[in-house]
C-alpha cells in the first residue's frame, strides 16, 4: 500500500475505478485501462464493502466479517488480472456506508483525475440503467465521473496489449444548448490531446413541442442559436484537432443521437446540470438522457473547477 | 491509508472464506472493528434477536399444556442451561470466529460426521422458526386488518389454509428479499420498534393484572407457589417445558458475542447480556404472571389450556384483555417478528455458506453475492425450506404453529448441546490452566451440555405418543417426534450423499479436528492452502 497522504499530490496521475465482481464491474475495469493508457495513469480498482455494523437487528459477526475481506481480496485480484500489460493498477477494498461514499473518499486519497464506474443494471432494454451507486455519484461528485454502459464479456472494449493500439479513438463533446461550457470543451481537449485522438463537437436539438414542429421562425432561431453556440466552442479549440462539429435533432435525447456513429473506444464527454453546487455534479435531465442512449463511456464533468485543482 | 485495523485475534484463526491472507486485501478500519456498537445498540440488537412480543405469543401456550401454572418457574429454570451454554459458545466465538459457528467448531472438536450434523441441526432449528415466524405473522396480520377495520370475519380468513399459505408464502418472498439484499433498518426506527415492543407487552401485562384482580371472571389470584419449579406436575413435564423455555432465550447470546465490535470490548458484552437478560425476565414473567391470573389453565374460553389458543396466546388474549387497544398488541407482535425474521434469515444463511465453503455441501452455497455482499445463493436455499415446510406442515397440521414451536425446542436443545460439548472438547487441554477456564470451558459448557442433551433425549422419546404437544400424529405416531427424527434423518441422507459426492471434507481435507492448544501454535494451520 502507498503512503503518500502527506506528500503532496501523486507523480502520476491515476484514474480510479468503482469495481463490483459483475459484469458492470469488469466494463468498468476495461474503459477504465483504456482511460489509464490515453491518460498515462495508474489505475486504481476499488472495491466498497458495505459497512456491515450499521444494522441494528443483524448482530455484527467477526467470522462473516472475515468471509467478506476475503471475498473482497479475491474478487479484486480477478479485477486486476483484467488489466491489460502496461497499465499500473493498484487494488484496494474500502469500508463505506454507501458505495458513491467509499468511492468518493477512495478517489480522493489517491488524487484521481477521473472516477469509472458500471452503469449498474444490465437487464432490460435500455442500455444505461444507472445504478444506485452511479447515480448517486452523479449527483454528488467533485470529480468527472465516467459511466460505463454494460457490455457482455465477449463485447467488452477493453484496449489490447500492443504498444500501438490507441487508448481512445475519438472523443465527443455534447457542447449543450448555451454557451460557456468551457470546462467541458477543457475536458474533452485534454483527453484527445492526451490520447492523440480527434475530437467531434456535437449538439444536441431535442423538438420535445410539437407545437413548435411547423413553427419555421423559432426553428431557425433555435437553429442558428445552436450553430452560434457550436462555432463559440469551435472557435475555442484547435482546428486541427476537431474531425467534426454537427447539430443533431429528433423528438427526445435518445433519437436525436440515435443517428450519430460510435467508434469502438470513443467517449463522451457531458456537462452536468447548472442547478449543481460549484464543482460538483448534479445530472441534469438531457444528461441523463444520454447517458442512457449512447453506447459508449460517458465522462460527466463538473461546471466549474475547484480553485487551484487539476486542470 | 494502510493501516489495517482487524480486530484482535489470536493467530491461527482461518475463517471461512479465505484462499490465503492477501496482502492487498485487507479492509481499510473505517466503520469496521472497534467502536460501532454502544451499550443500548448491543442490547437493540439482543431484543430484536430474542423477538420477546413473538416469542412468548408463540411459547405461552404450548408451556402452559405443559407445566400449567409453572410457567413462572419454567421461565426461570430455562435461562440456566442457556446461560450455561452460552458463556462456552462465547469462548468458542472468541477462539474461533468462524461465519459456520456451531458447524466449525464441532467440526474442530469432534471431527467432520458430527460436525456436519450439529451445524444440520442449526440449519434445521432456523429454518423451523423461520417458518413458524412467518406463520405467526400472518395470523397477527389479518387480525390486525379485523382490529381496525371492525370486521371479526377477517381475522378468520387466516384459518384458511389457502390464504393462510399464500399469505406466508408472500412474507416470507420479502423476508427473503430483504435478507438478500441486506436492506438494514435503520438504528433509530429499530430502537423505536423495540421500545414500542416492550411498552406495548408492559401495558398488556398490566392491564390483564390489574383486570384480574378486580375480579375478571375466570381469573386465578397470583401464587408465589408459581415460581416454585419443583411443584411441576412430573419429569416428563418439566423436559418439556424446559426445552420449550430455552426457545425463548434463543438469541441472548449475542449479546454476549459481541466483541470486538463493541465501543469497549471488555465491559460492553457483559453489561449489554445483563441488561437484556434482565429486561427480558422482566417481560416475561409480568406476561405469565399477568395472563396466567387473567386467562387461568381451563381448556374453555380464554384460558390458556384451550387448545384453540395454543398456538398464539396473544391473538386469543389481545381482544378480551385490551379491548380496542388490543391492535396494539397485533402491530408489536408483527414488528418483533419482522426483525426477528431479518435477524433469523442471517444464522441458517451463513452456516450454509460456510459448510460450502468448506466441502460440507456444494460449492454452490458458498458463493458471496457480488453486490449485496450477502450469502446470497445459501439465503435463497433457507427460504425455499422453510417455506416448502410451512406449506406441507398447513396442510398435514392444524396445530402447525404449536408443533413446529415444541419441534423447535428439541433442535436447539440438539444444536446447543452439541456446541457445549465442543466447547468442553475443544478446550480439553486448558481445562485447568486457571479457575476462570475450568469454570468457563468445562463446567458451564458441560453442565449446560448434559442439561440440553437430557431435555433433548427425554423430548424425543415422549414424543413419540400420539397425543404429544397438539395430539397430532401421523399413523399413531406423534408428529412432533416425527418432525424430530425426520429432520435429522434427512440431514444424515444428505451427509452420506455429500460424502458419496465430494469426500474431501469428510476426509477432514478441509477443516481438521485440533484442540485449543494446538491452534495457540503459530506455525499450525487448520487448512489446506489450495
Amino acid at each position: 500500500m502507498h503512503h503518500e497522504d502527506d506528500q503532496g499530490p501523486p507523480v502520476l496521475p491515476r484514474v480510479a475505478v468503482g469495481y463490483t465482481a459483475t459484469d458492470a464491474g469488469r466494463s468498468a475495469v476495461a474503459a477504465g485501462a483504456r482511460l489509464a493508457r490515453a491518460l498515462g495513469a495508474d489505475l486504481h480498482l476499488v472495491l466498497v464493502v458495505p459497512d456491515t455494523a450499521r444494522g441494528a437487528v443483524v448482530p455484527p459477526d467477526p467470522g462473516y466479517e472475515a468471509v467478506l475481506r476475503s471475498s473482497a481480496a479475491a474478487w479484486l485480484e480477478e479485477a486486476a488480472a483484467l488489466v491489460p500489460a502496461g497499465v499500473l493498477a493498484s487494488t484496494r477494498a474500502v469500508r463505506a456506508e454507501s458505495a458513491a461514499e467509499g468511492l468518493l473518499e477512495a478517489a480522493h486519497e489517491v488524487g484521481a483525475t477521473h472516477l469509472v464506474v458500471g452503469a449498474g443494471s444490465e437487464r432490460g432494454l435500455a442500455r444505461f440503467g444507472v445504478g444506485t451507486a452511479a447515480s448517486e455519484l452523479l449527483h454528488s461528485a467533485d470529480l468527472p465521473v465516467v459511466v460505463v454502459p454494460v457490455l457482455d464479456d465477449g463485447a467488452r472494449d477493453a484496449p489490447g496489449d500492443g504498444p500501438g493500439d490507441a487508448a481512445l479513438s475519438r472523443v465527443t463533446v455534447a457542447v449543450g444548448t448555451r454557451p460557456g461550457a468551457d470546462v467541458l470543451l477543457e475536458e474533452g481537449l485534454a483527453l484527445a490531446r492526451a490520447a492523440g485522438a480527434p475530437l467531434r463537437l456535437v449538439s444536441l436539438q431535442v423538438l420535445d413541442l410539437p407545437g413548435r414542429l411547423d413553427d419555421d421562425a423559432v426553428q431557425d432561431t433555435a437553429d442558428a442559436h445552436l450553430r452560434a453556440v457550436l462555432d463559440e466552442a469551435r472557435a475555442a479549440v484547435p482546428d486541427a484537432l476537431v474531425e467534426e462539429a454537427l447539430v443533431v435533432r429528433g423528438r427526445d435525447v435518445t433519437d436525436a443521437v440515435g443517428g450519430l456513429d460510435w467508434r469502438p473506444g470513443e467517449v463522451v464527454v457531458v456537462g452536468s446540470s447548472r442547478l449543481a453546487a460549484p464543482h460538483r455534479l448534479f445530472l441534469g435531465a438531457t444528461a441523463a438522457r444520454l447517458l442512457r442512449a449512447v453506447p459508449v463511456p460517458v465522462v460527466v464533468v463538473p461546471r466549474t473547477r475547484p480553485a487551484g485543482g487539476p486542470a | 491509508m494502510s493501516a489495517t485495523q482487524q480486530p484482535a485475534q489470536q493467530p491461527a484463526q482461518q475463517p471461512a472464506g479465505s484462499p490465503a491472507p492477501a496482502a492487498d486485501g485487507g479492509l481499510s478500519s473505517k466503520g469496521l472493528s472497534a467502536g460501532t456498537v454502544g451499550l443500548v445498540g448491543a442490547v437493540v440488537i439482543g431484543l430484536s434477536c430474542i423477538a420477546p412480543a413473538y416469542t412468548m405469543t408463540a411459547a405461552l401456550g404450548p408451556t402452559v399444556s405443559e407445566v400449567g401454572y409453572q410457567v413462572p418457574a419454567l421461565v426461570l429454570v430455562g435461562f440456566v442451561p442457556m446461560l450455561l451454554v452460552a458463556l462456552g459458545y462465547r469462548e468458542l466465538n472468541r477462539a474461533m470466529p468462524d461465519s459456520g459457528t456451531t458447524f466449525t467448531w464441532a467440526t474442530r472438536a469432534f471431527g467432520p460426521w458430527v460436525g456436519w450434523m450439529a451445524g444440520w441441526g442449526l440449519v434445521a432449528a432456523t429454518v423451523l422458526v423461520l417458518s413458524n415466524l412467518a406463520g405467526i405473522a400472518v395470523d397477527f396480520l389479518f387480525l390486525l386488518l379485523a382490529q381496525v377495520t371492525g370486521n371479526p370475519g377477517l381475522a378468520d380468513l387466516a384459518g384458511n389454509t389457502a390464504v393462510n399459505v399464500l399469505v406466508c408464502l408472500a412474507f416470507m418472498a420479502g423476508a427473503t428479499a430483504v435478507a438478500y439484499r441486506d436492506m438494514q433498518t435503520t438504528q433509530r426506527l429499530q430502537y423505536g420498534l423495540v421500545g414500542f415492543q416492550l411498552l406495548v407487552l408492559v401495558l398488556f401485562a398490566g392491564v390483564a393484572l390489574y383486570r384480574a384482580a378486580t375480579g375478571e371472571p375466570g381469573s386465578e389470584p397470583v401464587s408465589l407457589e408459581w415460581f416454585d419449579p419443583t411443584a411441576v406436575p412430573s419429569t416428563a413435564a418439566l423436559a418439556a417445558g424446559l426445552s420449550l423455555s430455552i426457545f425463548i432465550f434463543w438469541g441472548w447470546d449475542v449479546t454476549l458475542t459481541m466483541n470486538e465490535e463493541t465501543k469497549d470490548p471488555d465491559r460492553t458484552p457483559g453489561r449489554a447480556a445483563t441488561v437484556t437478560v434482565v429486561v427480558i425476565l422482566t417481560v416475561y414473567l409480568l406476561l405469565a404472571v399477568s395472563l396466567l391470573s387473567f386467562a387461568g389453565t381451563a381448556e374453555t374460553g380464554t384460558g390458556l389450556g384451550n387448545p384453540d389458543l395454543q398456538d398464539n396466546a396473544f391473538a386469543a388474549l389481545a381482544g378480551p384483555v385490551l379491548g380496542p387497544l388490543g391492535a396494539l398488541v397485533s402491530l408489536a407482535v408483527l414488528t418483533s417478528s419482522a426483525s426477528s425474521l431479518q435477524s433469523t434469515f442471517v444464522s441458517p444463511a451463513r452456516t450454509l455458506l460456510a459448510m460450502g465453503h468448506y466441502g460440507a455441501l456444494p460449492t454452490w452455497f458458498a458463493k458471496v453475492h457480488p453486490r449485496f455482499f450477502t450469502p446470497g445463493n445459501a439465503t435463497v436455499a433457507a427460504a425455499a425450506v422453510a417455506s416448502a415446510f410451512y406449506a406441507v406442515m398447513r396442510v398435514v397440521s392444524e396445530n402447525v404453529l404449536w408443533d413446529t414451536i415444541t419441534a423447535l425446542g428439541m433442535m436447539i436443545c440438539f444444536y446447543y448441546g452439541a456446541t457445549a460439548f465442543a466447547c468442553v472438547w475443544y478446550f480439553r487441554r486448558q481445562w485447568f490452566d486457571s479457575v476462570r477456564t475450568a469454570v468457563l470451558t468445562l463446567v458451564c459448557p458441560l453442565v449446560g451440555g448434559v442439561v440440553l442433551a437430557v431435555l433433548f433425549v427425554t423430548t424425543l422419546v415422549d414424543s413419540t405418543d400420539p397425543d404429544y404437544g397438539s395430539g397430532s400424529s401421523v399413523g399413531g405416531v406423534g408428529l412432533v417426534f416425527l418432525l424430530g427424527v425426520g429432520v435429522l434423518g434427512l440431514g444424515a441422507v444428505l451427509m452420506v450423499a455429500q460424502r458419496l459426492a465430494r469426500p474431501a471434507f469428510f476426509r477432514s481435507e478441509t477443516l481438521r479436528r485440533s484442540d485449543s492448544t494446538t491452534d495457540l501454535r503459530p506455525a499450525s494451520t487448520d487448512r489446506e492452502h489450495a
